[in-house]
């Protein structure tokens, strides 16, 4: 499929008549060489704040009214949230449910932005852009280890439940800090994961860090991983060690969110299929964006 | 009374002509594409490219952006995959569109700016070249060129033999008298002078007891910095006669409006899009409502407006 077309459905949803209009319009402009005419209304959504719980002190999670959304967002994509206060950027947000006509985001509260988002009650109005990046491949996988650090968790709730719903199992190894910032376990237990748990201080589970609890358990048939980058170094060494392939949802600042200023890069191997037609560097390796062919990469492909 | 659809925005920056006064900044709208599915083309007069330089960079490591009160520290260190790979791959998306291209350069010696100008002179697309002397991220063995009124002036010499396209050069605020440059940059034949790029800064991570940014030291933008433009724009606004990009920290039309009655004729508009990619659109809109209010009807009737009259100024000096 065309790269600008998988980036219109991204904006527009898959639906109907939109589409073919679209496709019939790329397909006449490329028959004439001619530039792609992508400009179109804008996707900016204004969704409505439909409940907000507090999961752990400085952890919020706000429950939102976009059926679009929900409609068309994948495991693994993000939202650029906008938070109601000037001289801010959007913040980017992994969806951490998806369902009906709702969408959730999970976040900590880490600074300003975060501060301004989690005094929205419900009632508000939010106004938000995406979803946005590349998601999880999910297709065929029966054994999954999903390892998930701190805020991380955001970004897995869906993927287990697809995974879940396919008859994949699923064991979720899960890290905090303490026992108390362990939260919305319920969720992956309702999905039928299985949970190991590991708290820096040892309030629960493995003492230490997830990673040494992904260590010592049996080896899955594939990896899928969301945290600080550190955990996602760590779980694609045990990948690596085990032979087994891995996901990587990664964590950066944004800016932009869409591609457009090159504040999110990584490195990864050219041959990768995400790779963007850049100039390649000598030593084969090029810079993806985060937000742009990410954030989900194979372990395999970063060169970090 | 005027109304709304009588308002023309239009403006002229040094033979650029614009339907609106609204430039996207260098560096936060990619070639607009990006963009294009968030934001109405009818908010953007121009598109001003990433700033381009003679070979590919890589750019800075990693994390090149860090968020601070009203605003946020970037130091992507000008990556980009060089003038002539983009303008091979990437120039085609540029013709057609319903704005205006200006071309970014950037160098690290006088001859880096001459081969880019050379090359982007030659494409019809580009409408305009904006020389990029002050990117606060590179520390190109030292200054920035935009510290050094007299390396300035020879890299805008350099550029202006190449072409005749509109020549914008954008300044760097980090200078003891930025209307020293100024002037430099208009006697060697600027058009146009975009004020200003952004402000060196740093922020320090107190677990590591390192600096933020990969780099270092990056350049301050957002709200931040939009007093320090303002001014900036008003000082060099009565030291030159040619016409003036304001920008920095401008989000919202009254933002714009005390650009352009400082004296600027035209804006240009970067990290507010990461808050919001309505911005621009908006500021337009709203431009033309504030006009039609008060009964004024073209852009040059705010322009400079708050420059101080003949007779202040003589006020001004003997008091
Ligand atoms: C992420 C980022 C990248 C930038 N890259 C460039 C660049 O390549 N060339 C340039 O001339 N200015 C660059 N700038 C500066 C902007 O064009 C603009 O002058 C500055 O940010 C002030 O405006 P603002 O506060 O509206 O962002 C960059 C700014 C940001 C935030
Ligand atoms: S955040 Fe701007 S390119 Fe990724």
């Amino acid at each position: 499929m065309p790269r600008v077309l998988l980036d219109y459905i991204r904006y527009n949803g898959s639906g109907g008549k939109r589409v073919q209009a679209f496709l019939a319009d790329f397909y006449k402009n490329l028959e004439k060489k001619q530039a792609v005419q992508t400009i179109g209304r804008g996707r900016v959504h204004v969704v409505a704040v439909t409940d907000r719980k507090e999961a752990a002190p400085g952890i919020i999670v706000l429950g939102l009214f976009a059926p679009e959304l929900a409609a068309v967002t994948r495991p693994g994509q993000f939202v650029m949230a906008m938070p109601p206060c000037n001289g801010a950027a959007a913040v980017a947000l992994g969806v951490y449910q998806a369902c009906a006509d709702r969408i959730a985001l999970l976040f900590f509260v880490t600074g300003r932005r975060t501060r301004g988002l989690a005094m929205l009650v419900p009632g508000d109005t939010l106004e938000l852009f995406g979803p946005l990046g590349n998601g999880f491949i999910l297709d065929g996988l029966r054994d999954v280890a999903i390892v998930a650090g701190g805020v991380g968790i955001a970004s897995v709730l869906l993927p287990a439940i697809q995974l879940r719903r396919c008859g994949a199992r699923v064991r979720l190894f899960y890290g905090a800090r303490t026992a108390q910032r362990l939260v919305e376990r319920e969720r992956f237990a309702e999905a039928g994961c299985e949970i190991v748990a590991a708290t820096q201080d040892g309030s629960e589970g493995v003492r230490g860090y997830v990673t040494d609890a992904l260590r010592a358990a049996k080896r899955p048939e594939h990896v899928l991983a969301c945290g600080p980058t550190p955990m996602l170094r760590a779980t694609a060494e045990i990948a690596a060690e085990w032979n087994v392939s891995a996901q990587l949802a990664l964590e950066e600042t944004f800016g932009c969110g869409v591609g457009a200023c090159w504040g999110c890069v990584v490195p990864i191997a050219q041959s990768a299929g995400q790779a963007p037609p850049f100039p390649r560097r000598h030593d084969g390796v090029v810079y993806a964006r985060i937000c742009r062919e990410g954030p989900v990469f194979r372990a395999g492909d970063l060169r970090w | 009374m005027v109304s709304v659809s009588e308002v023309d925005l239009s403006v002229d920056v040094g033979g650029l002509h614009l339907r609106r006064p609204t430039l996207m900044a260098s560096g936060c709208y990619g070639s607009g594409e990006e963009f294009a599915l968030l934001a109405e083309p009818a908010g953007i007069g121009a598109i001003v490219l990433k700033s381009l330089t003679k070979e590919p960079r890589v750019g800075n490591p990693m994390p090149r952006l860090v968020h601070t009160p009203s605003g946020m520290l970037n130091a992507i260190g000008l990556a980009n995959p060089g003038v002539d790979w983009y303008l091979e791959h990437e120039a085609v998306k540029l013709s057609s569109l319903p704005y205006a291209i200006v071309g970014s350069v950037a160098g690290f010696s006088v001859d880096e700016y001459r081969y880019v100008c050379e090359r982007l002179a030659e494409r019809s697309e580009i409408a305009a070249i904006e020389l990029n002397v002050s990117c606060p991220n590179v520390a190109s063995e030292g200054e920035t060129f935009a510290c050094d009124p007299e390396l300035t002036a020879r890299v805008v010499r350099a550029a202006r033999a190449t072409t005749r396209k509109p020549l914008i050069v954008k300044l760097s605020p980090n200078v003891t008298d930025i209307t020293e440059v100024a002037r430099g940059a208009e006697a060697a034949g600027a058009d146009a002078l975009a004020i200003v790029n952004t402000v060196r800064g740093m922020a320090i991570d107190v677990e590591t007891w390192r600096p933020r940014l990969g780099n270092g030291a990056g350049g301050l933008s957002g709200p931040a910095i939009r007093p320090i433009a303002v001014l900036a724009v008003y000082e060099v606004a009565r030291a030159v006669r040619v016409p003036i990009v304001g920008q920095g920290g401008i989000e919202t039309l009254f933002d714009a409006l005390e650009f352009f009655l400082a004296g600027a004729s035209a804006i240009a508009i970067g990290t507010a899009n990461f808050g919001d990619p309505r911005v621009p659109e908006r500021i337009v809109t709203g431009l033309a409502e504030y006009l039609a209010e008060r009964g004024l009807n073209s852009m040059s009737e705010i322009v400079g407006k708050a420059q101080p009259s003949r007779a202040e100024r003589t006020w001004g000096a003997t008091g």
